[in-house]
């Protein structure tokens, strides 16, 4: 199933590949980007109400299916000890950090897919496996995904994760936003459970007003940014905090669009007369070195080859 | 016919590359003057920008469903200027049993009577009961905060939150967890296993009030700052509230229940501001050492601080008689008939003051003995009497 997939994507790329020698115009196979809604979501993380409980994490892995420990479990503090990153078995965690307003009231941040405005994931994604939807969700189609990682490193946030575990048929894992949840609930999972309301989901513009206004109510408490309104041309999550970002491990990054970093990766391999197929031939050799694991040469062989024009669209 | 598609197929990947580059970063551009203009409308328009003019549906003050000019079937919702007070802690419910959004977890039954007898420590009732500061109906907070968490409006939270936020804030200092099971809740199923803890009737222990405090700081031109504690509540009659109002539990109770990582003793770092604050609400004053001294203050004297003794019938009087009931005191001047609105030449009373005018006094001006009416003086007999002077002679007699 899977190999049909496959063959019917490399017959595409083939195609576009052609279409470009003769209409000399470009349609990339990669994610089309739909105007957004004005109606599209935000979600604010008001990291003052936060309060660390981690039922989120517990409400993430039960809506994707990913086994996880009884509830009451969760209520353990030792895995604050060490700065946690999200994996493809935890789409989002919650880490604690010093607040040296008090001690007691330590600072707890929840971090996961950003659901960037202007996603790099989805433009360093050479095969369209990621997308940009209406609503603002960036969302993952496995059957599109050839492995090369490229997600990963375009990610300013470093948060697509590669299932290592799984040898057949790996994923790349990130929060999706319940994509398939919210067919049928309202809420993702996490939005759902918090018992705080710490994650405030609405209409962005109407999320971006209110965390304004929290601001300015509680202007003793909050530092007055949020984190995620402008940063690399917004995300879809945003952050209210006491606390420098930068503290809190959300890094600082431009007001622009990120998609620029994995283009200026692109356009230095031009600016150095390296043609971009060699790159591919090279990561076509690892892919052909670890398909041939399984045992499919003679298939693999003319699959690279292909993916070499279709990756450089 | 091979070698030249070899040639030509990487060339024309490249040049296809190269237009897509291009293209792909016009149309970004495009994006973010879109985005940028969005932002300028949203900054433009002010009043959409304006958190404190922000939108709330009609439906959070109207119940009916249309309301008229005659009939706009407000909700009741007494806002600070209707506030009459609150009965006191002990009229409220001892328990209440919140369960109206069980989930995960079993209802709750929260000790209210023990609470609201502790909030006295802290803000009152309005601590939790905000916006419905009155003695004729206390709101439900559900008639505020909306059970549905996918909604509308949500910029008010939603009534799962506005419990957890009141309850947390606190017990999560108190006890160093979020363990649900710990504190309020049992896990659905598990009721049999644990006893919530019933503290019906139960009260908190009465705070002793110390009598002064004394503070040693590291401010270089007086280190001690003495405060008498006992003299603003019982003389200035200032409320607890007005200093005590942010104070949480854990202000006492900073030991950690169980013994966990969070065994450290808790640090609170205070700004210069949070630690002056309470002081400088009344006491306005940009001279430090007013507070900073060298050596411990004494307790506060009438006579030293003002140059004003009070006498006999003064010293009876409580403050806000002469100073009002208001914070900062009024200030008042020397001047009997500041106070006194009938002590006025002719209509004035001297016996009063324990001293009987001889005839030949009793019809004079005030100001001819005491200068400039000043009364805090001693009078001057030399304006007039060349041998005679106060007090060895006396213009009459003492009562
Ligand atoms: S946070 Fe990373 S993975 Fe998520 S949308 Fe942005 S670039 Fe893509
Ligand atoms: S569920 Fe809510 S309160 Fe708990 S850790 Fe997650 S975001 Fe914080």
């Amino acid at each position: 199933m899977k190999n049909q997939n496959r063959r019917d994507f490399l017959k595409t790329a083939a195609g576009i590949g052609a279409s470009i020698g003769i209409a000399g115009s470009v349609k990339p196979a990669k994610a089309s980007e739909k105007t957004l809604s004005d109606d599209r979501f935000g979600i604010l993380v008001d990291t003052d109400v936060c309060v660390g409980c981690r039922h989120c994490e517990w409400a993430c892995r039960v809506a994707h299916n990913i086994p996880t420990p009884d509830l009451d479990t969760y209520s353990d503090n030792s895995v604050f000890k060490e700065y946690r990153r999200t994996d493809a078995s935890s789409l989002t965690v919650v880490n604690e950090f010093e607040n040296e307003k008090n001690s007691a009231m330590p600072v707890h941040v929840k971090t996961q897919c950003m659901h960037c405005e202007h996603p790099a994931c989805v433009s360093a994604c050479i095969v369209g496996a990621f997308s940009k939807l209406e609503d603002g969700s960036v969302v993952w189609d496995g059957d599109k995904c050839i492995g090369c990682r490229y997600c990963m490193v375009a990610c300013p946030f470093q948060i697509p994760t590669y299932d290592y575990d799984r040898s057949i048929d790996p994923q790349i894992r990130k929060c999706d936003l319940c994509f398939e949840k919210r067919k049928t609930e309202k809420l993702p999972a996490c939005v759902n459970i918090c018992p705080n309301e710490a994650l405030l989901f609405g209409k962005r513009d109407d999320i971006v007003r209110i965390a304004k206004s929290r601001i300015k109510r509680k202007y003793d408490v909050y530092i007055d940014h949020i984190y995620g309104e402008k940063e690399i041309g917004g995300t879809s999550w945003m952050y209210i905090a006491g606390k420098d970002f930068e503290k809190l491990k959300l890094p600082k990054l431009n007001y622009s669009p990120a998609p620029g970093i994995s283009e200026s990766i692109q356009h230095g391999i031009f600016a150095y007369f390296v043609p971009p197929v060699t790159l591919y031939a090279l990561l076509g050799t690892i892919m052909w070195i670890t398909r041939k694991k399984k045992g499919d040469d003679s298939e693999i062989k003319d699959e690279t080859n292909q993916d070499k024009k279709g990756g450089a669209l | 016919m091979k070698k030249t598609i070899l040639i030509i197929s990487p060339l024309l990947v490249i040049c296809a590359f190269a237009i897509s580059t291009l293209f792909s970063q016009n149309k970004h551009q495009g994006l973010n003057e879109t985005v940028d203009k969005l932002n300028r409308n949203v900054v433009v328009s002010g009043k959409k920008d304006d958190p404190l003019t922000e939108k709330i549906s009609c439906k959070t003050c109207h119940v009916t469903e249309y309301p008229t000019r005659k009939d706009p079937g407000l909700r009741s919702c007494p806002r600070d200027k209707m506030l009459s007070g609150f009965p006191s802690s002990k009229t409220g419910p001892d328990v209440v049993v919140i369960n109206e959004m069980s989930e995960n977890y079993s209802g709750v039954r929260f000790s209210h009577g023990l609470h609201s007898q502790m909030s006295e420590m802290s803000l009152g009732c309005v601590d939790c009961h905000h916006y419905n500061i009155s003695t004729e109906e206390i709101l439900k907070c559900s008639d505020c905060h909306n059970k549905n968490r996918s909604r509308e409006e949500v910029s008010v939270p939603d009534l799962k939150s506005a419990f957890h936020r009141q309850c947390m804030m606190c017990h999560k200092q108190w006890s160093h967890d979020n363990g649900c099971n710990s504190q309020c809740h049992v896990r659905k199923g598990q009721e049999n296993n644990l006893v919530q803890k019933d503290f019906t009737g139960k009260i908190h222990p009465k705070q002793k009030e110390p009598e002064k405090m004394i503070w040693e700081t590291n401010y270089e031109k007086g280190k001690i700052v003495t405060f008498f504690h006992d003299e603003h509540i019982q003389l200035f009659k200032i409320n607890c509230k007005s200093c005590h109002g942010n104070d949480k539990c854990v202000k006492c109770h900073d030991k950690p229940l169980q013994p966990t990582d969070y065994s450290k003793p808790i640090h609170r770092k205070k700004s210069f501001e949070e630690h002056h604050m309470p002081c400088l609400n009344c006491h306005k004053s940009e001279n430090c050492q007013k507070c900073h001294r060298d050596q411990e203050m004494t307790p506060f004297n009438h006579g030293k601080s003002t140059g004003w003794i009070l006498k006999s019938y003064h010293s009876q009087l409580a403050c806000e008689k002469c100073h009002g009931g208001q914070m900062p005191v009024k200030k008042i001047d020397r001047n009997c008939s500041s106070c006194h609105k009938n002590f006025l030449p002719g209509k004035f009373e001297h016996k009063k003051t324990g001293f009987v005018l001889s005839e030949t006094h009793k019809d004079m001006e005030c100001k001819s003995c005491h200068a400039n009416n000043d009364f805090a003086k001693n009078p001057d007999c030399k304006e007039c009497h060349d041998d005679k002077s106060f007090p060895s002679q006396l213009p009459g007699k003492r009562k």
